[in-house]
């Protein structure tokens, strides 16, 4: 027995050490082959909690890659997407960004969807000494690592996000205000500083607040919430939604009949075609919620994005996620192109000097990597998104107020 | 074990020679963090036999502990290791202390249900483990050159110490006792193994190492969240490399891991994700389970063993009138064993209904009825298989009735069963030096055979005629065959008092003879007997007195020619034809 | 007070569609002591053909369980036959093992062909409600509660009136016995298995409604169809029942007043409470081997 398992056991190890030994090579300083295209390394969570905003991205930024192609790529060389599907699971993300950057060795990385997933596959590149643009992950502590590698492209993190909310809600007459607020949130890393930013401002502003709760992300059943909220009747909801959440709220105030002067929720609302399709279209009505991007902005490229998105899907809308992801693309792009070589510390030394004009407006960094730009509110008017502050950016100046009935 | 030495040196010289293979390092490490599990899940699962699908929350738990370590005092992961290592035997200890009183399907829900519960409290509890923000470590301090391969050594470093530990816990009677409660619970106990120490110590030895290696995983991921942490999916790995590899031997887990890691990885990257992992999880384990359950190792070294030439009884050695020698501790005066107003009912059904029974020191006591009668639900409230509800029961001057089967075995209480209950799994010499004279941790912790006890083994054995089959697996000898050793094995804890369930049943006739002989033998030099037969001449000859049994009590009591002709004996037992037999 | 009463309203109406889910898990531990730790895949599994023909079809999905329920029965029958029956001798922690790695199986075919996605069937009634008093009874959960106690009726009547449920119940007491009195123990115990699976065609397709789900959702559902059994008493259909609506309402309460994060939690407090306290729930009977070492 003892003879046999050695046997067996040799052969084992000279046969495993035989295939080891082809694979695997010191690794050179990144002088690249400028015949090989550029690949860009990507883990998205295409499947489980987060796949909607996920699949966005995902087609945020194939959109980008096919437009670049189209022009001549970067640098004069081609560009290769690699994405893998994470599953909304924050092992797989490291796993998978770490495969990315060891086994595939990629050029570059553009980062995942949400602060959950973002906060460990930032560290994996820091750890690596590789740049990470990231379309999604404002949440505050986020920017506390001392990282120097990592850059938010998006106008502002988490707890900024609200403040131009709350901007419109001291604008309005006293008599207008809402008296009292709910803030029932997804307990995500993302969602609850918006909230509780949002919480605090108006608190100071004397608007009671007479429920808030945080509820796991994988809640289903919103009954026990709204039937809460149908309860006490507050003027103001806002609530810290990711997608599946905002819908499921939306839904059962309708079954238990309760809508609120004013409905505020994060990112759910920016969904555009599903959110409408899943809460109905006359439901949207009067909606807010604080975006990064709208279709209708002026800025460079914007016209061009929504044209090819429209062509690659159907005529639809861009999502606020594909928008992103683009806009976080281009940022990379911009960095590499004033560079001129792929060297990840001068790209990120690059990024943190320099502002970026992208889709969504400029951009720009402070050292942790936080950018400083402000939010725009939006509302569903119409079965349509407008824009309604700040002021400079408003594609309308009519606010709905107070919320239509649920329909 | 030899045969280890070659893979293990490759692997210790493996990033020596290739330092910078990262991805194929990672695999290993990572296959090498899953041996460590499995072989730590072995101890509770694979020798003690209670399966645990909650598992993984012991690696969650050390690396929360070093994370939270790290937070407020920036110790470094690898230095909290151990600390990590101690607060999930801390946890273990709680869990099973409230746990491990369950056995069979009990179990296995509440470990699962203990899983989830953590994840649920660990997302909660936000002021200590910083709820579904995460905590997130410090990264590694040294030069990005070396990639992984400090992990690599770490774990590779605790999954030998880890492989060490449980071979050593093999090789004593704390390892063999955890086998017999594998195998029967209920027979270990009765031998005087006490099972609830055991099963905490050994759950709590399955999870240090576990605990360690957490540390040094959150170090490793930098970044701990409580999905992450405490998901089922990751015991379901471990339970599933012990299966394939085998469950309850040492190396079993091992292989398993690295085979179930590398398949698991090759899914991955082929397969189509991480989504095509679930149904590869869940189709593995349930092909194991039909078709593999012991696991590969021992389905190879089934094949591999050569069968044994059939051996008989040593028939004409048992027969040689040999003496054994016994000695029977000092008794103090009285009847060694009382039964007062012993009852046991289940359900409706009254089995014992308030039964007295006296046992006089040094007789050979016999306990007769028909079946059905409650002899041997008495017996099973004799020795604490069963509580009595109501009576008392007082065993050598001590009231007994309250503590567990361990105790009464460690005062001197022996008992053989009417269905042998042997630990198949084990050889027959195994068997015999499995019982427990008393319950020191000392004891606990020799090793399983020692030289001594062996030799006595041996004597003991060869009493009986099967000297010759002391490295049989006892699940190979026939029903006879174990009854003797289950004989034999009884007497190795020196008992006072033995209890005999059916000792002459499947046994051929001259072999009754030879039993009744070393009875006779043994009671001379002190050892008392109560004994349950059906074989009537048997008991006349060899009892004296006989109590008699019937619908829950005695009815009955005398010396043997007394109760052959009692009528009300006759009538409830031995039927018309016997008093008709009697009376002519 | 009127929160109060709504939820306990909703506690009710989701009580009784528990108790449904979790007969047919205490059918089949009663009849073969087999914890079926696949019923929630078995749920998830229907509750996505469901919505597979809700979208393509159009049927209502409480009524797509005219069809849901016969497969499933099939699907039970076949299951017991090909997988099921080899374990039978073995230990109970083989029996979980090895429906655990059939749950697997099934979310691992579901991921595979139908994604890990969220998925709801949202039929013309799905956001409304009556109101009675200040109370709403959403729609989607009364005609969950209806169709769920219909089903509980119709198991009832088949298990105590006819043949084929005496039989079943014969076997669960005493298998043996049984076998000397015709009852066939593989044909019996395959039949309870396939019913008890059968009511996940109901069960399944009323969860499609009422609750997003996607593949992975079947922990979720198995611990909280776990926590009713034991509480109720393995075994138990009665039992099952009142267990269902004990934690119905244990679970909404804990959402209204406590906070949806901790009503979780209630279902695995109340496992390892009760199996270490008072191993055989409510109504459970207790078992010799549990009582003999």
């Amino acid at each position: 027995m003892a003879g046999l398992l050695s046997r067996l056991a040799l052969v084992t190890t000279a046969a495993l050490a035989t295939a080891v030994a082809g694979c695997g090579e010191r690794p050179s300083a990144s002088s690249a082959d400028s015949d090989k295209p550029i690949t860009i390394g990507i883990s998205l969570p295409l499947t489980g909690d987060f796949s909607q905003p996920g699949t966005q991205a995902k087609r945020g930024y194939e959109v980008w890659v096919n437009m670049v192609n189209a022009k001549g790529g970067i640098l004069g060389r081609q560009v290769e997407l690699k994405i893998t599907d994470d599953a909304s699971n924050q092992d797989t993300v490291v796993a998978d960004y770490t495969r990315l950057i060891t086994q595939d060795k990629v050029d570059l990385l553009l980062g995942t969807f949400s602060s959950l997933l973002n906060y460990p596959a930032s560290a994996v590149a820091e750890k690596n000494g590789m740049l990470y643009v990231e379309p999604a992950g404002g949440a505050p502590r986020m920017f506390e690592r001392g990282f120097k590698y990592l850059i938010y492209a998006q106008p502002a993190t988490a707890p900024k996000q609200a403040d131009v909310m709350l901007e419109w809600v001291k604008s309005l007459p006293a008599d207008q205000r809402p008296k009292t607020a709910a803030y029932p949130t997804q307990d995500d890393p993302f969602t609850r500083p918006v909230i509780e930013t949002l919480q605090a401002g108006l608190e100071a502003l004397g608007v009671r607040t007479v429920y808030s709760t945080v509820y796991p992300p994988d809640a289903t059943n919103f009954q026990t919430i709204a039937s809460a909220l149908a309860a006490r009747k507050p003027d103001l909801v806002a609530q810290g939604a990711v997608f599946e959440d905002g819908v499921g709220l939306v839904r059962s105030l309708k079954q238990l009949g309760f809508s609120p002067k004013v409905l505020f929720q994060t990112s759910a609302p920016s969904n555009a075609g599903q959110y409408s399709d899943g809460v109905g279209a006359a439901n949207t009505e009067g909606v807010f919620y604080t975006v990064s991007w709208n279709e209708k902005a002026k800025t460079p490229l914007n016209e061009d994005f929504v044209a090819a998105y429209g062509k690659a899907y159907n005529g639809e809308t861009p999502a606020e996620d594909a928008a992103d992801a683009f806009a976080a693309a281009q940022v990379l792009q911009a960095a590499v192109v004033a560079v001129g070589k792929i060297d990840q510390k001068a790209l990120a030394d690059w990024l943190h000097a320099n502002a970026v004009e992208t889709i969504l407006g400029k951009l720009t960094w402070d050292e942790t990597g936080a950018p400083q730009s402000q939010f725009l509110l939006a509302q569903w008017q119409g079965g349509k998104v407008e824009i309604v502050a700040p002021a400079d950016r408003a594609t309308t100046t009519t606010v709905i107020h107070p919320k239509p009935d649920w329909k | 074990m030899k045969w280890a030495a070659v893979p293990l040196a490759a692997l210790v010289l493996y990033p020596v020679i290739r330092p910078f293979d990262t991805y194929q390092q990672t695999v290993l490490l990572l296959a090498f963090l899953l041996a460590v599990q499995a072989v730590s899940w072995n101890i509770i699962s694979g020798y003690a036999g209670y399966v645990s699908l909650g598992h993984s929350a012991f690696l969650g738990l050390g690396s929360y502990t070093a994370g939270i370590v790290g937070v407020h005092t920036g110790l470094n992961p690898f230095l909290a290791a151990p600390l990590g290592g101690i607060v999930a035997v801390l946890g273990a200890l709680v869990l099973g202390a409230v746990v491990l009183r369950t056995r069979g399907h009990a179990f296995v829900i509440i470990t699962i249900a203990l899983l989830l519960a953590m994840q649920v409290v660990a997302t909660n509890w936000s002021s200590l483990t910083n709820g579904s923000n995460g905590i997130t470590l410090e990264l590694p301090f040294w030069s990005r050159d070396f990639q992984n391969v400090p992990f690599y050594y770490f774990f590779l470093l605790l999954m030998f110490a880890t492989i060490g530990f449980s071979w050593a816990i093999r090789r004593t009677k704390f390892g063999t006792g955890l086998v017999a409660i594998r195998e029967d619970e209920g027979k270990a106990a009765a031998i005087g193994v006490d099972t609830t120490r055991y099963k905490i110590v050994a759950f709590c030895c399955s999870t240090f190492f576990i605990g360690t290696a957490g540390a040094g995983y959150a170090y490793f991921l930098t970044f701990l969240n409580p999905v992450g942490a405490f998901g089922i999916l990751g015991s379901v790995t471990i339970v599933l490399s012990a299966l394939v590899g085998g469950r309850g031997t040492l190396w079993g887990p091992v292989i398993g891991a690295f085979l179930v890691q590398i398949a698991s990885e090759l899914a991955t990257v082929y397969g189509g994700g991480s989504q095509s992992r679930v149904l590869l999880f869940g189709v593995a384990l349930v092909l194991v389970v039909l078709f593999l359950p012991a696991g590969l190792l021992p389905a190879i070294s089934a094949r591999v063993r050569r069968k044994s030439t059939v051996e008989y009884t040593d028939q004409a050695g048992a027969l040689a009138s040999a003496r054994v020698e016994v000695s029977v501790a000092a008794a103090a005066p009285g009847p060694i064993l009382e039964v007062r107003g012993a009852a046991k009912r289940f359900g409706g059904l009254v089995a014992v209904d308030g039964a007295d029974l006296t046992v006089q020191r040094g007789s050979i006591t016999a306990l007769i009825g028909p079946n059905g009668s409650g002899k041997t639900t008495l017996f099973n409230l004799v020795t604490g298989a069963m509580r009595a509800d109501a009576g008392e029961i007082w065993f050598d001057g001590r009231r007994i009735d309250r503590l567990p089967p361990w105790t009464r075995g460690h005062l001197g209480l022996g008992r053989t069963f009417q269905v042998t209950r042997l630990f198949k799994s084990m050889t027959v010499l195994q068997n015999m030096v499995a019982p427990l004279p008393d319950g020191r941790w000392r004891t606990m912790l020799a090793g399983a055979v020692r030289g001594h006890e062996a030799d006595r083994a041996r004597e003991l054995l060869g009493f009986v005629g099967l000297a010759r089959f002391a490295d049989q697996p006892a699940g190979s000898l026939s029903y006879g065959q174990q009854k003797l050793v289950e004989l034999a094995q009884v007497l190795m804890m020196e008992p006072k008092l033995v209890l005999l369930d059916e000792p002459a049943g499947g046994v051929n006739p001259s072999l009754v003879g030879r039993i009744c002989d070393i009875v006779r033998g043994l009671n001379e030099q002190g050892v008392t007997f109560l004994v349950v037969e059906h074989n009537i001449p048997m008991v006349l000859g060899l009892c004296d007195p006989v109590v008699v049994f019937s619908r829950g009590k005695p009815i009955a009591e005398g010396p043997p020619q007394a109760i052959r002709a009692d009528p009300v004996v006759l009538d409830a037992y031995l039927g018309e034809e016997a008093i008709a037999d009697a009376l002519t | 007070m009127t929160q109060l009463a709504q939820a306990v309203a909703l506690g009710v109406l989701i009580g009784g569609v528990y108790a449904l889910l979790a007969s047919g898990l205490t059918l089949i531990f009663g009849v073969m002591h087999v914890v079926n730790v696949a019923h929630g895949a078995f749920l998830v599994l229907v509750a996505m053909l469901t919505w597979w023909m809700w979208r393509h079809t159009g049927i209502d999905p409480i009524v797509a369980s005219v069809v849901t329920t016969p497969l499933m029965f099939g699907l039970g029958w076949a299951l017991y036959r090909g997988l099921v029956v080899r374990i039978r001798g073995s230990s109970a922690s083989m029996s979980v093992l090895l429906t655990f790695g059939l749950a697997l199986t099934v979310e691992g075919v579901l991921n595979v062909t139908a994604g890990n996605k969220f998925r709801s069937a949202t039929p013309g009634y799905f956001e409304e409600s009556y109101r009675i008093g200040g109370v709403s009874l959403p729609k989607p959960q009364l005609y969950g509660f209806l169709a769920a106690v219909a089903v509980l009726a119709l198991l009832y009547v088949v298990l105590t009136r006819t043949w084929t449920g005496r039989a079943i119940r014969a076997t669960a007491q005493n298998p043996d016995g049984a076998a000397l009195v015709g009852v066939g123990a593989t044909a019996t115990a395959s039949l309870a298995f396939a019913i008890g699976t059968a009511t996940t065609g109901v069960g399944g397709s009323i969860m499609s409604v009422l609750y997003p789900f996607f593949p992975a959702s079947h922990y979720d559902w198995i611990s909280r169809l776990l926590g009713i059994i034991v509480l109720g008493g393995l075994g138990s259909l009665p039992g099952a029942l009142v267990g269902a609506l004990v934690l119905g309402l244990a679970e909404t309460l804990t959402a209204t007043y406590a906070s949806l994060r901790w009503s979780t939690l209630v279902f695995y407090v109340v496992i390892l409470g009760v199996l270490l306290v008072r191993k055989q729930g409510l109504f459970g009977a207790r078992l010799r081997e549990d009582v003999a070492a």
